[in-house]
């Protein structure tokens, strides 16, 4: 499958389930698949007024029959009480049954599905082009 | 554990295979991390990154150098070795381990670096010149020297924090950051290598315009920045500017003939030019011969104009370094990075720090 060919679904909810949307479905709508995508480079390009500190960003990437610990994300994150932020992006291709784990462990996670078969390093690029931060750390899952 | 940092800028023709490459390496993926610092890029450099490396970071804004996009991605390391490799350079799969390898059975070498290999990735022949031109130096003295390559090079962390990390105040553009932390490495005692056996291949294709571009910027930095005669103690002056040992003798000779020849009666310019060339290109023998080593005669021929040329090239901007240093003093940022430095603001990316 070709990069061109892939289409994800962005699915930005703080606390509900992630909606998975199949990747089909953009082809029965009059939305493009890159609707999906708008939000989030739209929000990266409005952040451009100075900063003191880097933003950061956490892609975690689930291949299909991948898993992630929660644990592994866990230790990515900043600790309790530290004013540090990172936004955490889940790209997944097909199904994974990680996401409710992580979605516990993460409250603001983002969500990015792409079609079963998508290998990991399109599905790297694509959750960079979503990822806000200026330093972008991306985790593989493990297969299963 | 091993990071390696890969400064890049535009290099999208080339990003992917330097990655592949690094990432082939015969060394356990977990044994080592891969940061790519992207300074500003905009032909997609960033997408190539995120597929092969752990981390990226992006610098916005203008366009500081690979120096300071080396210190960024050397503050996110966590390895007690960092490998710095550009954008547009290949490794082979056991550079990396073969650089740790010497890392760890000398413990007198802080700092190993990779050669050029033989052959340029680019084949045109501008870009075979010059990348020979680099070898000849590296060939000459590989050995322990005042040399940390900019294309390859990986060195303890704590030899690279002790050191002061690169100098990114006075080093905004590619050209010669490397061979001052070199410089810098062995001034506090760390031991410096440059190997010859370890080989990476460059990518960049090289054409008259940027080939003496780059003597250019080298030789009025050598002479406005490092000093010439400092680093000619520190480091074999054909490995730190490959040209400058034979540049000297020849430059004053060339001049001290010509102004004989301006005396002698007469009216043949030809022959005084001639008599100027030759004598340049007796002094560059040793740079001829190689040339017929590796390429064979007719390349050392085709090359002994060009060479004439990047060395008259060289002896302008060396003079007009000289001249720079005297009348403004060292290179140093601009006015307004200057002030921003000066009041300690703080800001993302990060304003270049003085050393």
């Amino acid at each position: 499958m070709s990069r061109a060919e892939v289409e994800v679904t962005l699915v930005q909810d703080s606390f509900s389930a992630p909606i998975l949307m199949a990747a089909d479905a953009f082809k029965h709508s009059s939305a493009s698949p890159n609707d999906g995508l708008v939000p989030a480079i739209a929000n990266r390009q409005g952040q451009r007024r100075p900063r003191r500190t880097p933003r950061k960003s956490l892609i975690v990437v689930l291949p299909e029959n991948h898993i992630v610990s929660p644990d592994l994300v866990a230790v990515r994150l900043p600790a309790e009480g530290d004013d540090e932020e990172i936004d955490v992006i889940l790209a997944y291709a097909g199904q994974s049954t990680s996401i409710a784990a992580l979605q516990r462990q993460v409250g603001d996670l983002r969500v990015l599905q792409a079609p079963a078969g998508t290998s990991t390093e399109d599905l790297r690029e694509l959750a960079m082009m979503q990822a806000p931060g200026d330093i972008v750390t991306l985790l593989c899952g493990t297969p299963v | 554990m091993l990071s390696v940092v890969v400064s890049v800028r535009d290099a999208a023709s080339t990003l992917a295979e330097v990655l592949a490459a690094i990432c082939s390496s015969d060394l356990p993926r977990e044994s080592y991390e891969v940061i790519v610092v992207d300074a500003a890029s905009t032909d997609g450099s960033v997408a190539i990154a995120a597929r092969y490396a752990d981390t990226v970071v992006r610098l916005g804004g203008r366009e500081s150098g690979p120096a300071y996009a080396r210190n960024r991605g050397a503050e996110l390391a966590r390895g007690a070795v960092l490998a710095f490799v550009d954008g547009d350079v290949v490794v082979g799969r056991d550079t990396l381990p073969r650089m740790l390898r010497t890392l760890d059975e000398r413990p007198d070498i802080d700092a190993v670096s990779a050669s050029h290999a033989d052959n340029s990735g680019a084949q045109n022949f501008v870009s075979q010149y010059w990348n020979l031109l680099l070898r000849f130096g590296e060939e000459r003295h590989a050995a322990r020297c005042a040399q940390f390559a900019p294309g390859c090079g990986a060195v303890r962390r704590n030899a690279f924090f002790s050191a002061g990390m690169y100098d990114e105040w006075r080093f905004a553009t590619a050209c010669l950051e490397s061979v001052e932390l070199g410089e810098r490495l062995l001034g506090k005692g760390y031991g410096v290598l440059l190997s010859s056996e370890l080989k990476v291949t460059h990518l960049k294709r090289w054409d008259l315009g940027s080939v003496f571009r780059e003597v250019w910027f080298r030789s009025r930095l050598l002479a406005r920045s490092l000093g010439y005669s400092r680093m000619s103690a520190a480091a074999p002056s054909d490995v730190v500017f490959t040209l400058s040992r034979t540049l000297t003798p020849a430059v004053a000779l060339l001049a001290i003939l010509m102004l004989a020849a301006a005396f002698v009666p007469t009216p043949d310019a030809l022959a005084k030019g001639g008599v100027g060339l030759l004598v340049l290109f007796l002094t560059n023998m040793p740079v001829h011969r190689f040339y017929a080593s590796a390429r064979g005669l007719g390349f050392a021929l085709m090359s002994a104009p060009l060479h004439a040329f990047v060395q008259i090239v060289a002896g302008v901007a060396l003079c007009i370094g000289w001249i720079l240093r005297d009348v403004f003093g060292d290179v140093s940022p601009d006015a307004t990075t200057q002030a921003y430095s000066e009041v300690g603001h703080e800001i993302w990316p990060p304003v270049p720090r003085r050393l």
